[in-house]
Parts: C-alpha cells; structure tokens; sequence
C-alpha cells in the first residue's frame, strides 16, 4: 500500500485554521466514492463545525462522515492515533492532515511522522503555516518561541485576513518573521487551494485533467472548481542534480507543488523521489525501483505560469 | 610510645562481635514523645533509648531509666508525633540533577543567533580545552532559516572541525553535530535508525546531515564521556540530603552504572551519604551505557558495599509506558486488533535472567507498567524459585500500574515485592492521561489495597522526576484518591487505604523491600534507630489537604540525628548536620 501524505496545519487560536478543515471536510467531493477519503485530527472536535447531517457514525474519538472523511481527536497521543488510522479495516484514509493547536509544536509533530515506524506508511506532504497577520505583531515569550517553531518547519506560509491590516503592518511582519525563498501565500478569509493543502488532492485531480484535457495558460476551463494549474513533463534523460536544484530554486511561488521520479547523472540506474511544497524540496533515492528509468514530474500552480519558459529551463538540466 | 593524634584520619569504629561498643550504657534517651512504633506488640511508646545506633529501649519513660547514666544525653521531643523513617522505593536524582551540573555548553541567550551560537562553541572550545566533546544548548532553527543558513554539519564543520561538538535545538526536538562527533558515534550512511527517532539524512548519498531526531540522541551519548563525576556526586548529595529533610532514611536509585556507583561511593565515604542506598545496576544501555555491567554484577559491586550503601539489585526496562501506549497488557490496547505494547526483552531472555540474577543474589527490579509485563514478570519469578529454590531475593515489581487480580496473590506467594508510585494518584490531567488503557482496566489500576489484601507486600517510590521527589505528596494520595490542592471530593481511581496500613507502606514494607526487615523499618528494641518527628499527628487530622505538606522537625537515622529544621538541637553534642540551611528544597508545593 502507497504511504499516506499528511498535511500538518499549524496557527495560533484565532488565526483562521478552524475554517480550513471545515472547508477541507465539507468540500472534498465525495464522487461516489471516488472522492479523497481524509482524515482531520484536531485535538478537539469542538474546533470543527461538523455538520450532524453528514456523520454516518460516532465513536468516543473518531467521527466517519457521508463522505469518506474522518475527524478523530489526538488526545494524548499522536503515534496511537495514527497506528489506528492506519490499522483501519475500511475506509483507511487517502490523506490525513493534522492540525496542531495553538500550543504544540509542529516541528515535533513533523519529527514523529518521520520515525522509522512509519516508513512506508506515512509521508509528510506539506506543513502549513497559518498566521493571522494582526496577531503577529505583539508576540512575546512562549508564543513567541512556538510562533517561530511554527515558521521554522513552514513549507507553506499563509498569512489570513490580510484585508484586516495595514500594508505597512503586512510589510512588518514580513520584514520581521519570513525567512528567504519562503513560500507566502496571502489571504482574507482562510481562503485556499485545496491543491495547495493536500498533495493527493492535486495530483489525483491534475492526472484526471490529463487524461481528458490538456490545459494552456489559455485555458480556463474549470478554474474556479480546481483553482489551479498544471503541468506535465516527461524525458528519458538524466538530470543535473546541481542544475536541477538551482531550476527549483528559481521557480515562481505560484507554482507551488511539484511532484515525480528523476533520474540523476551520476547514478543513472537509480530513480529518484521529488517532491517540492512551498520552499521545501525533497529528492531521495528510490530503494529496489522496478519500473521505467525516465524523469516524470508534475508541476502544480496558483496561477497561469509561462510553460514554454518551463520547459526550456527544465530541458537544460539534462546532463 | 604513642602516636600523635594527628598522624591518621579520623577512625570508624565498627562494630563486631567483640570490639566497637561504646562504654556506659545509652548514648541518647529520647522522651516526651507519641511514638508510632509500626510494631504491633506495642504499637505506641513514649521514650526511646539508643545505644551505638540501635534501640535499646522502648517504653515508658520510667522503663528509660536504667539505661541512663552520666553520659546519656537526654532529648524532649516535645510531645511530637514520632515514627519509623521512610522508604522511597524508587527514584533518580542523578537523572534528574547531574545534566544541569555538568558545566556543558549554555549559549545563554533567548534567542541566540547562528552567528552567537557559533561564538559561543568558539568561546567554550577555548575556555575548555582538555574536554574534547563541546555538547550543550542551544541553537534556534528559526535563526537559520531567516538567514538562509541551512542547521548541518558542513555549517558546524566550517568553524570547527577537529573536536566533537553535539548542540541541542531549543525545543529539544533535535540535536545538532558535526562531522567529527558523527565520526566518533560511528553514525555513517549504513547506521540503522533508532526505533524512537530518526538520523536525517541526504536523500541522494544517505550520508547524515547532522541533525539527529530524539531516540538518536542516545548514539550521541554512547560516545560522549559519562556524566562527569563532580556533577553526578552533587546530584547525589542533594538528593540524599532533601530525602532526608522529609525524613526518607531508605532509598532506591533504580538505574546505576559504575560512574554512578564511583560518585555514591565518594559520597558514602565522606560520611554524606544520611539514608540507606540500594542502588540497581542498569540491565540495558538504554539510558547511559554501562561499561562494566558484568564486572559489577560478577563481584566488583562489593567494592562499593558498606552499612549505608549497596549495589545488590538490577533494574530493566520491560515494557513502556502507558503515555505512549507501549506498556504491555493482557490483552489488545483499547479499539485495536493486536497491539498489547511492547516489550523490550523476550520473554526467555527475562526467564534466563531472573533465574541467574536470583541464583547470585542480586534483586531484579522489572519495569512493568502493564498488567501483561508482570505476569511475565512473575511467571520468570515463578521459575527462579522452581529451580533455585524458595528462599532466593526478594524481587520487585516496579510501577505495577496495572495487574491482573489473578496476580495479586502471587506476590505474597513468590515473594514479590508491588512497587507503586502512587505521586501521581490524584485527580489531575497527567495522571488522567493514564486513563488510555481503557475502562475495564480503570478499576484494576493502582492496586495498592488489593496487593495488601492479599498479603502481599506493597511499597511506594517517587521515581523523580516523573513525579516530585516529596514522598509526602503520595503518601496522602494513597490514603486519600484526592487531590491535595483541590477543595473538592473528586477522587481517582483505586481504593485508598488506611492511615496504619500506609505507615506501614511507607516504613517496615520498604525495610523489607530492601531486606533488612530485621533490624530496621520499626521502632524496636535491636533494630536500627531510625525515628521522623512530625509537625503534626497523621492519626489525628483530616487526611486530604493536610498529609502531603507535613514538615518533618527531626530526622535520625541509625542513632545520629541527621536534620534538624528548627535547629533545637544546634550548639548540643546531638547537633544535626543537616538544616533547612544546607539542603536544597526541590519541592514546597
């Protein structure tokens, strides 16, 4: 079985997290089953606004609903929790996002999913970081440390209710708290991309596309259903690893996810796993590939982004 | 001819069958107190006579009188409530004191940045240049990020490369090294990872970045020198010392190697050491490697023997715990299929073990958090007495947070000894959080009355710092299931005992627990004289609220008045060396 992407979403109280997940849960399709079966843990149902309609069944702390999603409390324990999500007989989820409270430290939520237990079974998809941009102004003493751990495993930052403060205030913050080559997404209303929250979301929908219809930044078409772009590329030859760095390194923060297999000169019977969410690039070696030795990547954006440009730049990192 | 006084140290006179007993008759008489004997052919006495450490009298304070002669000092002790000193069963003062007394590495700053830290490791290889590791705290991965560095040990390499240098990150979730201390550890691109953390490593050549995720910390620690010994005596002494300010006169450190035994040893030897120490030698590395395992437990632990010290026990780790749903029960964790937990040794290895352990003497103290664990525990017990016959150590199950009723008989029957940590058994979020094994568990959980009843004995530890080394705290939460602090009738799972069954708990159960039943843990005539006096009478006040911040005035330990926190006996022959002025106080809640 393929290993479970899990999405972490950290933010202090208040700074618009709640209305994600509610958006995650109440807007995955359900698509006669075909939907996205996710799993939200929070550590407190009272966070979320379930509505009553959709729950197919309760237990003490976990709560199935009609369409395939799961909302299940961390209590004391995140590895218990997850073993049992996993340990699911039916309905194992397709991806789980955890939401840290206002308290906890993401960076060892982060730590936990990546110990050897939960190799093969769990993968980190993207950690999010949602700031309300009015309570970054005054922080001090513990918040202050948990606001930046918070940032500090951030592949994603997403400043909400920016209509709520000054341009001065946004630039401050900013200036202040954003390290370089982060990847900022701004917003008013918690207001995001699916796509951007939830990689299997983004590539299960960029493959159906794929097969029917072949998107240009021209194309409009379903825009406002998928809110994104995207981008094939496939080559035989292998890659640069210098280069190929350097390309990622320079991609427009539009084009916030990219994910495949490379093949790297140097070790050509090798493939290699790429993943890129926000300004967090991974590349790491395959262990007993059996399939093509080609490159396949996946490019997914916010906006319409320059492909021919993209091509070409990619096309230079063939060694 | 005669030696001037001044050619040799001060001298012990120690006590054989015919040499070591001081002239007249009794050193000390004690009078003027209620005194709770936890002998039951005389459960209550006003005056105590104490000859050459041990009681010689207990009565009236007429029947005192034939053992009073010139040089008897004669003491009031003010009508106070008296009883037998106090065991604390299991606790860790060095795990808890010596890292802080280490003089490691400390940047000293908030939020130091990677340009502080890197002065800072620059500044302390300078100022201590013969120890070659450079370890401490800490650095801030946030720093990094802003300033585009990335936390690795090419980063750490660049300004220092021909020492050892290991720097925690601020929340403690990683730790930082350099190439030279990877090389050291032996962590290379084929080290396999711990099963509770993670080396992080470079996707494409598996070569270790130098971040090292919690559980490999510990292959750090492997090859870094032991704690050092001035840190590890300090620890020592403080502990000892507090214990004995809340009137402990027996203790155990579950968990020692042969640094461990060297900083008891030198603590013992200066005539510090106020309580009786066990101490068990670590069965596994899994906290500090133990260099000189089997030496020590072949025979070099009689090295460190003496009245006051001794390392004739072991101590393992069987199961987990129940916070990370790793104790091991009878059955399936609650809502799973499989899973019971885990355990760290096989069964077989426990059996082997116990028998060997039982056969040389040496007590073996199990960690067995699950009701699962100490069956095995007991099952291995069981075996030992089968092929090494009834009468070997009495061994101790540890924690015993859960058992099986079927088990409770077993103690008395194979001569176990149920340890508990009852610190924790009041109504509040820690303990609650216990609660994940499930309900059909909850009435089964902390059995101190059920190993009792059946005769069994039952023992209690404080096991700092996972809960406050004030023994006092849990000796109200077993008599109560309430919380001290809390003005309400909340109470928490188990039944509470009796206030004359915890004394007893709390005093003769721990003589036994370390096997010397027979000459202390009571208020007799031959047995060690070993007395607290209290601020107030635990037989005469409302338990809950008022048990856990009892203050002890006096306590004597083996004949010698060891604390005194009013100094009543300051400027007298009898002066204690131990006052509120020299002991630290690590709990005044």
């Amino acid at each position: 079985m393929a290993a479970v992407p899990v999405t972490i979403v950290s933010g202090f109280l208040g700074a618009g997290k709640t209305t994600l997940l509610n958006r995650i849960l109440n807007s995955v399709p359900s698509d006669k089953g075909k939907g996205l079966k996710v799993a939200v843990m929070v550590n407190d149902f009272g966070e979320l606004n379930i509505d009553s309609q959709l729950v197919v069944s309760a237990e003490q702390n976990m709560i199935s609903l009609e369409n395939g999603c799961i909302c299940c409390t961390v209590e004391s324990d995140l590895i218990a929790q997850l073993r049992k999500l996993l340990q699911l007989r039916e309905g194992r989820p397709d991806a789980i996002l955890i939401e840290t409270s206002g308290v906890s430290e993401p960076s060892k939520v982060v730590n936990t999913l990546r110990y050897p237990e939960f190799d093969n079974h769990l993968t980190v998809d993207a950690v999010i970081s949602v700031l309300d941009a009015d309570q970054f102004t005054n922080l001090e003493g513990s918040n202050k440390r948990l606001a930046m751990d918070q940032l500090s495993v951030a592949d994603v930052v997403v400043i909400n209710k920016v209509d709520l403060v000054s341009a001065e205030q946004l630039q401050n913050l900013k200036d202040n708290w954003l390290f370089p080559n982060a990847c900022v997404y701004e917003t008013s209303y918690g207001e995001l991309p699916l796509a951007l929250l939830l990689g299997q979301q983004a590539h299960h929908s960029a493959q159906s596309e794929h097969e029917h219809h072949h998107c240009d930044e021209r194309c409009q078409h379903q825009h406002q259903h998928h809110e994104f772009y995207s981008m094939s590329w496939q080559s035989e030859q292998p890659l640069k690893i210098q280069a190929l760095k350097a390309f990622f390194h320079s991609l427009p923060a539009s084009i916030y996810r990219a994910k495949g297999f490379v093949r790297l000169s140097g070790a050509e019977q090798q493939m290699f796993l790429l993943h890129k969410v926000g300004s967090r690039l991974s590349i790491d070696r395959q262990l007993n590939w059996q399939g093509e030795l080609k490159n396949q990547l996946v490019f997914i954006a916010g906006e319409p982004f320059d492909k021919k440009q993209l091509l070409a730049d990619l096309e230079a990192c063939v060694a | 001819m005669s030696l001037p006084d001044t050619s040799f140290p001060a001298g012990k006179d120690y006590r054989s069958s015919h040499t070591g007993h001081g002239a007249g008759l009794a050193d000390t008489v004690f009078e003027n107190g209620r005194i709770y004997t936890v002998n039951p052919a005389q459960e209550w006495a006003e005056a105590v006579a104490v000859k050459d450490g041990v009681f010689v009298a207990v009565g009236s304070r007429e029947e005192m009188q034939p053992y009073i002669d010139q040089h008897t000092q004669i003491v009031d002790l003010k009508g106070r409530f008296i009883m037998p000193g106090l065991y604390d069963m299991h606790t860790h003062p060095d795990l808890t004191l010596a890292p802080g007394y280490a003089g490691y590495l400390d940047v000293g700053l908030e939020d130091p940045t990677p340009a502080q830290v890197k002065q800072s490791i620059l500044d302390y290889a300078a100022a201590n240049p013969k120890s070659e590791w450079i370890f401490g705290q800490y650095f801030v991965h946030f720093h990094f990020k802003r300033e585009g560095i990335e936390a690795d040990r090419h980063w750490l390499d660049s300004f220092i490369s021909d020492r050892p240098v290991a720097i925690h990150d601020r929340s403690w979730g990683c730790i930082l090294v350099n190439s030279k201390a990877l090389e050291l550890a032996g962590i290379d691109a084929n080290t396999p990872d711990p099963r509770n953390g993670f080396i992080e490593r470079d996707g494409i050549t598996g070569e270790p970045t130098g971040i090292l995720v919690d559980g490999a910390y510990s292959l750090i620690h492997a090859a870094m020198p032991p704690t050092p010994a001035h840190a590890l005596q300090r620890a020592y002494r403080e502990g000892i010392h507090y214990q004995t300010s809340r009137g402990v006169v027996g203790t155990k450190y579950v968990h020692v190697c042969e640094n461990r035994l060297d900083a008891l040893k030198v603590v013992d030897d200066a005539g510090d050491m106020t309580l009786r120490v066990e101490a068990a030698i670590s069965w596994q590395d899994d906290i500090f490697p133990v260099r000189r395992r089997w030496e020590l437990l072949a025979g070099e632990r009689h090295y460190y023997r003496s009245a006051r010290l001794n390392a004739n026990a072991v101590k393992f780790h069987f199961d987990g715990t129940h916070g990370s749903y790793s104790s091991y029960l009878s059955t399936p964790w609650p809502g799973q299929s499989e899973w019971r937990g885990g355990l760290n040794l096989t069964p077989e290895h426990i059996v082997d073990m116990v028998v060997d352990m039982d056969r040389r003497g040496i007590r073996v103290i199990a960690h067995c958090v699950g009701d699962g664990a100490s069956d095995l525990f007991l099952d291995a017990v069981a075996e030992a007495r089968k092929r090494n016959g009834p009468n070997g150590v009495r061994h101790q199950c540890a924690h015993s947070t859960v058992l099986l009723d079927e088990n409770l008989p077993r103690f008395k029957a194979l001569n176990v000894v149920a340890e508990f940590s009852p610190v924790g058994w009041l109504p509040e979020p820690y303990a609650r959080a216990r609660e994940v094994m499930g309900e059909e568990r909850f009435d089964r959980m902390y059995n101190f009355k059920g190993v009792l009843d059946h005769g069994g004995l039952a023992v209690m530890g404080t096991d700092w710092p996972v809960s406050t080394i004030n023994c006092w705290v849990g000796f109200e939460a077993m008599m109560t299931r309430k919380n001290p602090w809390f003005d309400n009738d909340e109470t928490f799972h188990g039944e509470a005992i009796s206030v004359a069954d915890a004394i007893r708990v709390m005093t003769i159960n721990g003589a036994h627990c370390m096997g010397i039943e027979d000459s202390a843990g009571s208020i007799e005539v031959g047995k060690s004289a070993d007395f607290i006096a209290l601020d107030r009478n635990l037989f005469e006040l409302e338990l809950q609220g008022n048990v856990h911040n009892t203050q002890v005035d006096l306590t004597m330990m083996a004949g010698q008045v060891v604390w005194d926190r009013n100094g009543e006996l300051s400027g007298t022959p009898l002066q204690a060396p131990l006052n509120p002025d020299n002991v630290p106080n690590f709990y005044d809640k």
